[in-house]
């Protein structure tokens, strides 16, 4: 029996998992966005009407709530990778104990509720919050910073620090993967340790930097809690759109079009980025080396 | 029935009960038979001593499941995703959505004796009955929606105009939700308050004029009421269209002011309905559970604490003036100036003009 099994057969529950728990609900979603709503009623109509996605291209809404998300994604990810990339680094050269506590405290904030990690920074950044306590009792301001809070810095600041551990920790791993052996031997043959920094630690740690852009772009780019209760008036989101037509509007083609329009979108920006990534020759060769 | 614990002594003595119950219509011998109850609500109706002493006497447990948005919870009930609700809570404006959509259980008036001390506008309001006349629905709390502001920060009283002038710029808040907000666009731009939920196109497209340029001046839009009284307590905002919630919470820190506009007061009233999927056993404990609403102890709780007025007289003459002010119900002429937001027919046209307006 057991001769009969493969390793690849292992992967058929999760594969099964995937198309019920992923695909399905896409299909779905696929028929819903061509049905008709009945408002009389109150009842979705079988039909194949092009009403919703005439919509979804046409209404500049749409267009711009998709780009100001993939541009939010994408800068969250750009920002996180820049500052990321040192930390993870730096672990690296940590003794082992530092290493267990530099991951620990790394993940902390991710143990306290997103809620209350929204309403913390409220306390920080308010007119009357921390910092702009701080800045009054300094002598730097005489007035609160409004910007500090519900602008779109506020939403860009709690997206990066709320996504950075995904980035550092992606990354972290990949530097840790590293031979040695072959900084030393750049340092030997005379490379300054920027070269050997651009020549042999970045090419290398590019799959942990593209896993790290995939994650945190994807998690940035479908946050609506952060920016609905942090953005203020810039808060409006896709995701806060679908939930809004999904439930207020009863309108579930149109929620079904845009949901998939966002997904394709997102995904294909996502693809891109890491696929431009891979393509360099230090995530080449860590991937030559894996295979078998 | 199993895993709450229940012994087959108190299942057998429930059937019985439960038989009991249907051969002389008694009404409390149900108690066996249903321990719990959801009742989706506002955070602001249901708090747990509100509804102590009904648990107390009923040995029910009535599980509270909070409100986002009157359209959430249409949605929800249409779409099935809120199969545990056992009691709702539609607006005396929105219920004809529901009963138009079939959602509601008939309910029986003879079942309810504290029916009888309901005010008449509201025990004969034709807004919970269908087009033959069925009841679905019973208004149990009313109040109004004023403009909450800091005393300290505002010379004279706000009005809706307030809430669009440039000089309070990055103090002000509106509510996250599009039949208000542009409810009160419409006032300010001019349209009588009994046309207000009736705009068209073009009145439509003034308000969302001034909605956009609004936005620029706003703090934030709040999200829940909870949301709002932190964005009052924190000092982020000092002036919005409100509830009158942060007002109670906060009046004895903070110069707190309530403003009724002249140009229109939006009020509000809630309706107990129940699902029309509900059990027959489930529905008797809801019967015993509206009459509580409109029953002398939830009135009492809910005016002291809340400050609240149940659509019942039953405890207002025993109120002092003072009381009888703070719930609205020392001048019943009140009544009469209020504004009943109602989602107009082209509602999904009001959706897309506030989504736009968020977007702009």
């Amino acid at each position: 029996m057991a001769s009969v099994l493969h390793r690849a057969h292992l992967a058929v529950p999760v594969a099964f998992i995937l198309i019920l728990g992923c695909v399905l609900p896409l299909a779905v979603l696929l028929v819903f966005s061509v049905f008709e709503v009945d408002l009389d009623a109150f009842t979705l109509v079988p039909a194949f009407s092009g009403q919703s996605w005439t919509q979804m291209f046409t209404n500049p809404v749409f267009t711009f709530l998709i780009g100001k998300s993939v541009v939010s994604g994408a800068g969250t990810a750009l920002l996180a990778a820049l500052i990321g990339y040192p930390i993870a680094v730096s672990m690296t050269r940590l003794p082992v104990l530092w290493k267990g506590i530099g991951s620990i405290v790394l993940l902390t904030p991710l143990y306290t509720g997103e809620i209350v990690r929204i309403y913390a920074w409220r306390v920080v950044l308010g007119s009357e919050g921390l910092v702009n306590a701080a800045l009054k009792w300094l002598g730097v301001i005489d007035e609160p910073v409004k910007f500090l809070l519900f602008s779109p810095f506020t939403t860009h600041l709690v997206l990066l620090y709320n996504n950075l551990p995904f980035m550092v920790l992606a990354i972290w791993i990949s530097a840790e993967l590293i031979d040695k052996r072959l900084i030393e031997a750049a340092r030997d043959l005379g490379a300054r340790p920027i070269d050997a920094f651009f020549k042999v630690i970045l090419p290398l740690t590019t799959p942990g930097l593209a896993v790290g852009v995939f994650t945190v772009f994807a998690l940035a780019a479908g946050d609506m809690m952060t920016p609905s209760l942090l953005g203020g008036t810039s808060g409006a989101t896709p995701m806060a759109m679908i939930d809004n037509l999904f439930g207020t509007a009863f309108d579930w083609p149109l929620a079904s079009a845009l949901s998939l329009s966002l997904l394709v979108i997102l995904f294909a920006f996502a693809t891109g980025f890491v696929t431009i990534l891979l393509r360099f020759d230090g995530a080449r060769a860590v991937f030559r080396r894996g295979a078998p | 029935m199993a895993g709450s614990g229940v012994s087959r002594r108190e299942v057998l003595a429930g059937i019985a009960a439960g038989a009991a119950a249907g051969m002389f219509g008694s009404l409390s011998s149900a108690k066996a038979a249903v321990s719990e109850m959801v009742w989706a609500t506002w955070d602001s109706n249901g708090h747990p001593e509100y509804i102590a002493a009904f648990e107390a006497q009923t040995g029910v447990k009535v599980k509270l499941s909070y409100l986002s948005s009157e359209d959430a919870q249409f949605a929800a009930l249409k779409t099935g995703t809120a199969s545990d609700w056992d009691m709702i809570n539609p607006s005396l404006n929105g219920s004809w959505r529901y009963i138009k959509a079939g959602l509601l259980e008939e309910i029986d008036m003879a079942k309810i004796p504290n029916a009888a001390k309901m005010y008449d506008v509201f025990k004969t309001t034709p807004k919970v009955l269908d087009a033959s006349g069925k009841q679905f629905a019973v208004p149990y709390l009313w109040g109004l929606n004023p403009i909450v502001y800091r005393k300290d920060k505002f010379e004279s009283e706000p009005d809706y105009t307030t809430l669009f002038n440039e000089k309070y710029k990055g103090q002000l808040a509106m509510r996250d939700y599009a039949l208000e907000s542009i409810g009160i666009a419409g006032l300010v731009a001019g349209v009588p308050r009994d046309k207000v939920f009736l705009m068209e196109t073009k009145e439509l497209a003034e308000a969302k004029k001034l909605l956009v340029a609004q936005k620029p001046l706003l703090r934030t839009y709040w999200q829940t009421i909870g949301d709002l009284t932190n964005l009052f307590a924190t000092g982020e905002v000092s002036c919005a269209f409100s509830w009158r919630v942060p007002y109670d919470a906060l009046k004895d820190k903070l110069a707190m002011g309530m403003a009724k506009p002249k140009a229109g007061i939006m009020g509000w009233c809630d309706c107990f309905a129940m699902p029309a999927t509900l059990s027959a056993e489930k529905s008797e404990i809801g019967y015993k559970f509206i009459d509580y609403l409109l029953g002398a102890e939830f009135a009492t709780q809910i005016a002291k604490i809340g400050n609240y007025a149940t659509t019942s007289s039953i405890i207002r003459d025993e109120l002092s003036k003072e009381q009888q002010a703070a719930i609205f119900v020392d001048d019943m002429d009140v009544m009469k100036s209020f504004m009943w937001p109602v989602a107009p027919e082209n509602y999904s046209e009001w959706l897309k003009i506030w989504n736009e307006v968020k977007a702009s």
